[in-house]
């Protein structure tokens, strides 16, 4: 009898590791010896027969390894394996297999895996390895999917140290000795004051002659700069190198849960992105900048592989963009001189929702405080200009569709594009709608605070709760679908003769960011960020929590897979795409990604049901 | 679909009217297997090589067969025979790839038939498009103990098209194909074609149905005729 008769199970095996490390003639008895099974999801769980410990090879569907706690502590696709933990230990089997995807199964007894071990080191080093692992990460996957490791909350002092507003400085310098800290938080009535730190007491106190009686209130430094805990690390990194300050207060809910201090921060965190933005700041012409902003794609690249999450990714990138941009004004400000009235650059689309990417285009406006004269006119056109250009140069390119600052259309007072607003708004036509829905996720880049925040709580007001032109809104949107077909098989996006393959924006993360902004639109919800929209919207009880979990989920995944995808192109010398070639994907993320567009598709209809139903 | 007390009568009736001690033997022994689970008895999944689709002028070249317990395939008892055939593979070579040199460990039809009988024994046969196979099977029987039997055989094509009919689904040409049948199961694409490898396929195939059927161990082995 000639093994080779089995090929195809005989060439699976000898491409998998460490069946790949076995001779050819071990390996053919090998896969003799070998039973095949089918899962089947309707039963639910793989059933592991105790007095029958076998090694578990996967060769197609996909499994979820659980703990005794339910937790989960694998996921297993083409090529993994299960069920070595209790043959290699001689323990009793604990953890259960969850069949997610029908599949295909090969056993093999113990009597030939130990005799596999016994014959082959890197084979028997192979599962004590996996073994080892399993047990050190039994949890890897929830910390991962909290993306814990890079927030302020991972770093920040938990029970910040606080002193009451009418406690004195020698009260506040005892507590700061007796419990070696170097600043305090100061409380008024539970919510936060300000902040006293080291630097207070010299600068505000002793250099100024006071003594220790001096109330504390008197020396803080009041309305600090603060932060969430569940803000990104890099972004305190960012505020405190912008303001030069060394402490930042985290609040939640106006209250203070703790400080991150540029201490914490310098323990054992990449700076990289920080860096690449501290050069933005330092660059003193154009030429300079354009050769920083090649290090943009990069750092991308770098993001990717270390496996950032894709939130994360498009927040850093988007923070360079920002800074690029302020540098480019300030640059030639100093050129042109002086605006001669307060402007507002505003982003919008993707810069505004902070979710940048590779070779996004430049989606940018102007608010000015006041009408232009001639004079006005002519300097603010030559700034836009300068400015627009700068970024194209740096490898933002021209908006396609000519929104951009140095447009005049796109240069109007608070009161114009209250009106422009107001126009969308109130006559929510169709095909205007679906050009204007990029400015509702508007930010803002240099300029007052104040009058943007005019601009937009004016915005807010007229969406909240307006029926039509929420479901104006939610009608444009749902024109596309996600590429599911019938029995979930995705639908293929083709040109010509040509298949292109899913197109993960257009009929992933588009859609997720136009059902964020239509619910965010309808509560008033001033941010803009689609990950925070659906935070806000779940905290505020407007989508309920399983479904906005679920959606900011599948937003994170599909915009992973886009940016994996990207990265995968960029190494193979690829033209950067959306479009993803499903067999490209192992059957577990093809898995995932099904149930990622399973959730738009029921978010879509969720949306539909809400706002679009009386009309 | 047959009712088991039909199927189980056709079957009595047939083990009756066999002549010849063996075949009469193979014939009772599947008897008692039809009211059990799927999961309970016996299966052996089997493929055929042939130099033709037409049982009467054409030949068996080779049988591959693959025995299925408790709902496990068992590679360790797959087994492939050779078979002499009068003449030259001649062009279907190219489908099976079996080259006249290969035949030369080929054994002759009487000693395959009674290999076959021997190991598929007391099991029932799992095959895609069975009817094809079981007409060559039952000519060589004929051949070999000169007695013309029925033979019987689940049929994974039978299945999968009533299946695809029953979701009303449009049966494209090629559907019902092994390869594009196990595809709608997830099942891996398998490059390589011999009687051996197309008897795993199906076996494999079977599972897959079976299980879209409900289970192994709900299931009677009389409903996947």
């Amino acid at each position: 009898m000639d093994a080779s008769e089995l090929q195809p199970i005989t060439d699976f095996l000898r491409q998998l590791p460490p069946f790949d490390t076995l001779s050819a003639n071990t390996l053919e008895s090998c896969c003799r010896a070998l039973t095949i099974g089918y899962y089947s999801k309707a039963s639910t769980y793989v059933p592991l027969d105790e007095s029958h410990p076998q090694l578990y090879i996967v060769r197609s569907g996909a499994f979820e390894v659980h703990g005794d706690d339910g937790d989960l502590i694998d996921r297993l696709g083409d090529g993994d394996f299960f069920g070595f933990p209790s043959l290699l230990s001689g323990e009793k089997i604990s953890n259960k297999i969850q069949i997610l995807e029908d599949g295909l199964v090969y056993h093999l007894d113990p009597d030939t895996f130990n005799r596999l071990r016994s014959e082959s080191r890197e084979f028997d080093r192979f599962f004590n390895r996996a073994f080892a692992k399993r047990l050190r990460h039994q949890s890897r996957f929830k910390a991962k999917e909290l993306g814990s490791t890079s927030r302020v909350s991972s770093l920040m002092s938990k029970q910040p140290l606080t002193l009451d507003i009418n406690a004195n400085v020698t009260q506040a310098a005892c507590l700061m000795r007796d419990s070696r800290v170097s600043s305090l938080l100061i409380i008024d009535n539970h919510k936060l004051a300000g902040i006293l730190t080291d630097r207070d007491l010299r600068n505000r106190v002793l250099a100024l002659g006071h003594d220790g009686q001096l109330p504390v209130h008197q020396a803080m430094t009041s309305h600090p700069i603060t932060l969430s805990s569940s803000a990104l690390v890099f972004e305190a990194m960012l505020l405190m190198s912008q303001h030069n300050i060394h402490h930042l207060p985290i609040v939640d809910n106006e209250l203070p849960v703790g400080v991150v201090s540029s201490t914490d921060i310098l323990r054992g965190q990449s700076s990289q992105p920080l860096l690449l933005i501290g050069e933005i700041e330092r660059q003193n012409s154009l030429d300079s900048l354009i050769a920083v902003s090649k290090q943009i794609p990069l750092l991308l690249q770098n993001l990717i592989s270390a496996d950032a999450r894709a939130e994360e990714i498009g927040r850093v990138l988007t923070s360079v963009t920002d800074a690029l941009t302020r540098r480019l004004i300030l640059l030639n400000q100093q050129i042109l001189g002086q605006a001669p009235m307060p402007f507002c650059w505003l982003a919008f689309g993707s810069q505004g929702r902070q979710d940048q990417v590779a070779c996004s285009d430049q989606d940018n406006g102007l608010l000015l405080a006041h009408d232009m004269d001639e004079q006005a006119k002519g300097y603010f056109d030559a700034l836009t200009k300068a400015v627009c250009a700068g970024l194209d140069s740096c490898g933002y390119i021209y908006c396609p569709g000519d929104i951009m600052a140095q447009n005049p259309q796109w240069q109007m007072t608070l009161k114009q594009w209250q009106n422009k607003f107001r126009h969308w708004v109130d006559s929510p036509e169709p095909k205007a709608l679906m050009h204007a829905s990029i400015f509702f996720d508007m930010r803002c880049v240099y300029g007052p605070q104040s009058l943007f925040d005019s601009l937009q709580s004016q915005v807010l007001a007229s969406t909240k709760d307006n029926d039509i032109f929420l479901a104006g809104m939610a009608g444009n949107s749902l024109q596309v679908s996600p590429p599911l077909g019938f029995f979930k098989k995705f639908v293929l996006e083709r040109d010509g003769q040509e298949v292109k393959g899913i197109d993960l924006k257009h009929k992933g993360s588009v859609l997720i960011n136009d059902i964020a902004r239509v619910y965010a639109l309808s509560a008033g919800i001033k941010e803009v960020n689609t990950a925070k929209r659906i935070r806000l919207l779940m905290e505020q009880n407007i989508i309920n929590r399983k479904d906005a979990l679920n959606l900011a989920d599948a937003h994170e995944f599909i915009a992973h897979i886009r940016l994996s995808n990207q990265g995968y192109q960029f190494t193979h010398n690829q033209v950067l795409s959306n479009y993803l070639m499903p067999q490209n994907l192992s059957s577990l993320v093809r898995h995932q990604l099904r149930d990622a567009f399973k959730v738009v598709h029921d978010a879509q209809a969720g949306m539909k049901l809400k706002f679009t139903r009386s009309f | 679909m047959l009712h088991h007390p039909m199927l189980k009568s056709r079957l009595c009736w047939r083990t009756a009217i066999t002549q010849h001690p063996q075949l009469k033997a193979y014939q009772q022994a599947l008897l008692e297997n039809l009211a059990r689970n799927v999961e309970q008895v016996s299966l052996v999944a089997i493929d055929l090589e042939m130099t033709g689709l037409n049982p009467a002028c054409d030949q068996i070249l080779s049988i591959g067969v693959v025995p299925i317990e408790q709902g496990r395939i068992l590679l360790q008892q797959a087994q492939h025979k050779l078979v002499q055939i009068e003449g030259s593979v001649g062009q279907s070579a190219t489908i099976h790839g079996i080259l006249d040199m290969h035949l030369q460990q080929a054994v002759s039809m009487k000693t395959a038939m009674q290999w076959f009988l021997s190991v598929t024994q007391g099991k029932v046969l799992v095959a895609h498009h069975s009817p094809l196979d079981l007409a060559f099977l039952q000519e060589g029987l004929a051949q070999a103990y000169n007695e013309h039997i029925k033979l019987m055989a689940v049929d994974t094509l039978a299945l999968e098209k009533k299946r695809l009919l029953r979701q009303h689904e449009v049966l494209q040409e090629g559907a019902l194909r092994l390869g594009a049948s196990r595809a709608r199961y997830g099942l891996p694409v398998y490059a390589a074609h011999n009687a051996l490898i197309d008897a795993i396929a199906c076996g494999e195939l079977l599972l897959a149905q079976v299980a879209a059927m409900g289970g192994g161990d709900k299931l009677k082995v009389s409903e996947l005729f």
